[in-house]
């Protein structure tokens, strides 16, 4: 790698005032350095020259800019470049004054970065301290939500960012504050088709917030009413009788025939999740067998192919359909389990899981001979 | 007793005075007729106050009001009392009145941001309570123009929004005064509310559309059982303006007209309503009149099964007791003749009683029309059966 000598070099030919050729070319060599591992490792010794790349993005050439922005992305990904691009070369000011900028057209590359660096606990929260003192995680979800905020960027990637975020208490609570509107104005992106990041991103962050079962009576409450954002991604346009429909959630009522299901099916998988962790509390699975839940997801189960999410299903029809645990075990988040149940418990999960592997790889086997003689030569 | 002396004079002409009231009535004295309508003019002890103050008839009111509103001050201070005199209008419920005021305010048209914006909100408010949901809207909308932070006038705006049943527009005023006021507890509750709404309007539409689309299916299922069947909806043809018939145009008509199964054919002119059905069965049931010309009566089955035949109703209908316009007691069920008739080629077709009514349905010269067929009752050898078919042409069984 370079030795001290010529890395200060390099940093005086990244300098806002050097000859716009050669620092393009300085960019251009930090961008390949972040590439790979080895630059990567030399980087890390190296904080200011990153600090010099970070401050380039405000250059006026706007593809070198772009470079800065690129280099940035991979340094980001980096797991091991964490803490010192936030807690010493300070990106997260910087990146924030420029996400909140209606025309900066690199915001979906922040976004992207500030995603990568929130994917891990302990420089999530370093983040999460600087974004409260800074912008605020309010301001972030109301950019998020507000349609055209940016006409040079579509902020999809905030989606995942959020989500990110939310694995830290303090930032659900944030989320969550009954005192303001801020979760509320997630739910309609449940089902928003344009972007499956987006979509995804919000989901990730539903199901985190359904982590703490202290919130749950307030997330079925009216004042947020997540269930029918939660469902109506898995309803689908069979009909119901006008029995089940008048007992559903007003958004699922009589919903038309031509009524699509969400395609992915991780994000299938997601939506079961987050049902299945607001039936922990004896309200919460009380609430969801009034709103006539079990209706929608049998429908929901004669349409799905793929194991994995099919599993999830049963697993939630289960708890819809079987009898009210016995006293003491009302919440299913604080029961206790005993360390040879929670042993036998994870060899039969991960039995399970090898199992609905298979059944899904068969799945898909079947449907690739079918597709063959389907085929015309 | 009170002495009545007069008093030695004194240096102020005050006995003088005194004394003249002991004399002389004084002028324009109160009387016992005009006292009370009189004691309603003095500002300090009227009722209620006046809609016009005429200078003339309540000078003090007029020279108080012009004290208050006098054209010298400066447009903030007339702004400012007018407002006032508006607030109190509106504390008496009086909201008409308060427009007024709030109004004259607007129109003196004085350069403060804050005041007019108060009184657009005000004004807003009034209209508001008047019902006139337009006008407060607008009048909210302006407020939020000159102070976009005006945090009565946000919440008015989405008021109004939801009164007027947009629901969608009231999110939109609670997410822009939200920016600004955050933790506001009114908009959120305003916020959740229009957009519970919303949502129960859009599941009503959606109802409705469902509704719809049942109910077409179920015509279109009908019409479909009759066109199978092969019976004719006959819908009449609109005779044409001028011009002589060729009997090729009337054919060509009468045959569009035949192959038109719209709705339209079906509707029927009877006063209940009855309309042809296809029941669980997939069966279908008519409403049937059956004519009597002889004596000009009728009589209506309202659903009458295609599988049965006329012999059965007829039995019901005259077996036991014959109508009491049959003033002969000739309609015996035995004697009767059962018989259609094709208008357009005026011959009448004869019906067999044992057959079904879809049996007689399906013949090649049978129109149903206006979703109703008809059928002529006669009584076998009477002497009007024999005066109602001279001249017309009969294809026996």
């Amino acid at each position: 790698m370079l030795s001290d000598s010529e890395a200060a070099e390099l940093r005086s030919f990244l300098s806002p005032g050097t000859r716009a050729d050669v620092k393009a070319k300085a960019t251009d060599y930090i961008l390949g350095l972040s590439g790979h591992r080895d630059g990567c490792r030399f980087l890390r010794t190296k904080p200011d020259l990153m600090a010099s790349l970070l401050a380039l993005t405000s250059d006026p050439c706007v593809a070198m800019v772009k470079t800065c922005y690129l280099a940035l992305i991979n340094l980001s990904a980096d797991e091991t470049l964490h803490q010192i691009l936030v807690k010493e070369v300070h990106v997260v000011p910087v990146l924030l004054q420029n996400l909140v900028d209606p025309e900066c057209q690199f915001s979906d590359q922040i976004c992207t970065i500030l995603s990568n660096l929130t994917r891990h606990q302990r420089t999530c929260r370093a983040v999460f301290q600087v974004l409260q003192e800074d912008v605020g995680l309010v301001q972030l979800v109301e950019i998020f939500c507000s349609e055209g905020f940016n006409q040079k960027a579509n902020l999809h990637y905030l989606g995942p960012l959020l989500s990110n975020l939310t694995q830290l208490p303090e930032a659900r609570a944030c989320m969550m504050d009954r005192d303001r509107c801020v979760i509320q104005r997630l739910l309609p992106f449940t089902q928003y088709e344009a972007s499956l990041v987006r979509r995804g991103g919000v989901i990730g962050t539903l199901r985190n917030c359904c982590f703490d079962h202290t919130h749950h009576d307030f997330l079925l409450s009216e004042a947020v009413d997540i269930l029918p954002f939660l469902l109506l991604p898995l309803a689908g346009g069979e009909e119901l009788s006008e029995e089940e429909n008048e007992g559903l959630p007003v958004d699922l009522q009589y919903l038309p025939e031509d009524k699509k299901r969400e395609e992915d099916p991780d994000i299938r998988k997601m939506l079961l999740e987050t049902l299945l962790l607001l039936t922990a509390t004896r309200s919460g699975r009380q609430t969801l067998k009034e709103k006539n839940v079990y209706p929608i997801m049998r429908e929901f189960h004669r349409w799905e192919k793929d194991a994995h999410v099919r599993a999830a299903c049963e697993k939630l029809v289960q708890v819809l359909i079987g009898d009210e645990p016995e006293q003491g075990m009302e919440n299913l988040m604080e029961v206790e389990i005993p360390e040879d149940v929670e042993e036998k418990l994870k060899e039969a999960d991960s039995r399970e899981q090898e199992e609905l592997q298979e059944e899904e790889q068969e799945r898909r086997r079947q449907e690739e001979r079918e597709a063959e003689t389907n085929r015309v030569d | 007793m009170a002495s009545t002396e007069v008093q030695s004079d004194s240096d102020d002409g005050m006995d003088e005075f005194m004394d003249k009231f002991k004399t002389q009535r004084y002028k324009n004295a109160f009387t016992e007729k005009n006292w009370e309508e009189e004691f309603n003019k003095v500002p300090m002890f009227m009722k209620s106050a006046p809609e016009e103050i005429d200078p003339q008839t309540y000078p003090e009111l007029a020279c108080l009001q012009s004290m208050i509103h006098d054209e010298d001050r400066s447009p903030e201070e007339q702004a400012k009392s007018l407002k006032n005199e508006g607030n109190a209008y509106f504390k008496e419920k009086n909201y008409k009145q308060a427009v007024v005021s709030y109004t004259a305010a607007l129109k003196k048209k004085c350069g403060d941001l804050e005041l007019n914006a108060v009184l657009l909100t005000n004004r807003a408010a009034s209209h508001f309570y008047l019902g006139n949901m337009r006008s407060a809207l607008n009048d909210a909308a302006a407020a939020k123009k000159l102070k976009p932070d005006h945090l009565k006038a946000l919440i008015r705006g989405a008021q109004c929004s939801i009164e007027l049943r947009n629901f969608a527009e009231a999110v939109q005023w609670c997410d822009e005064g939200l920016k600004i006021h955050p933790t506001d507890e009114k908009l959120r509750e305003l916020r959740a509310a229009a957009d519970k709404h919303k949502r129960a309007a859009e599941r009503d539409s959606r109802k409705a559309r469902a509704k719809e689309k049942k109910l077409h299916g179920e015509k279109e299922a009908l019409l479909a059982a009759i066109k199978d069947r092969g019976i004719k909806l006959f819908q009449p043809v609109r005779p044409r303006p001028q011009g002589s018939y060729s009997e090729d145009e009337d054919e060509r008509s009468s045959a569009a007209a035949v192959a038109q199964l719209s709705l339209d054919g079906l509707s029927s002119q009877e006063v209940t309503g009855a309309q042809v059905f296809l029941d669980e069965q997939g069966v279908l049931h008519w409403p049937v009149l059956f004519l009597y010309p002889e004596h000009q009566q009728s009589d209506f089955i309202s659903a009458f099964c295609e599988n049965n035949c006329f012999r059965d109703h007829l039995n019901v209908m005259f077996g036991e007791e014959l109508p009491p316009w049959d003033s002969d007691r000739k309609y015996h069920p035995q004697n009767l003749q059962l018989c259609f008739e094709d208008e357009e080629k005026e011959t009448l077709y004869q019906i067999d009683l044992e057959a079904s009514l879809l049996k007689t349905l399906e013949h090649k010269r049978c129109f149903v029309k206006a979703g109703t067929p008809s059928f002529l009752v006669l009584v076998k050898g009477s002497s009007f059966q024999r005066q109602f078919l001279s001249g017309k042409k009969i294809h026996g069984l």
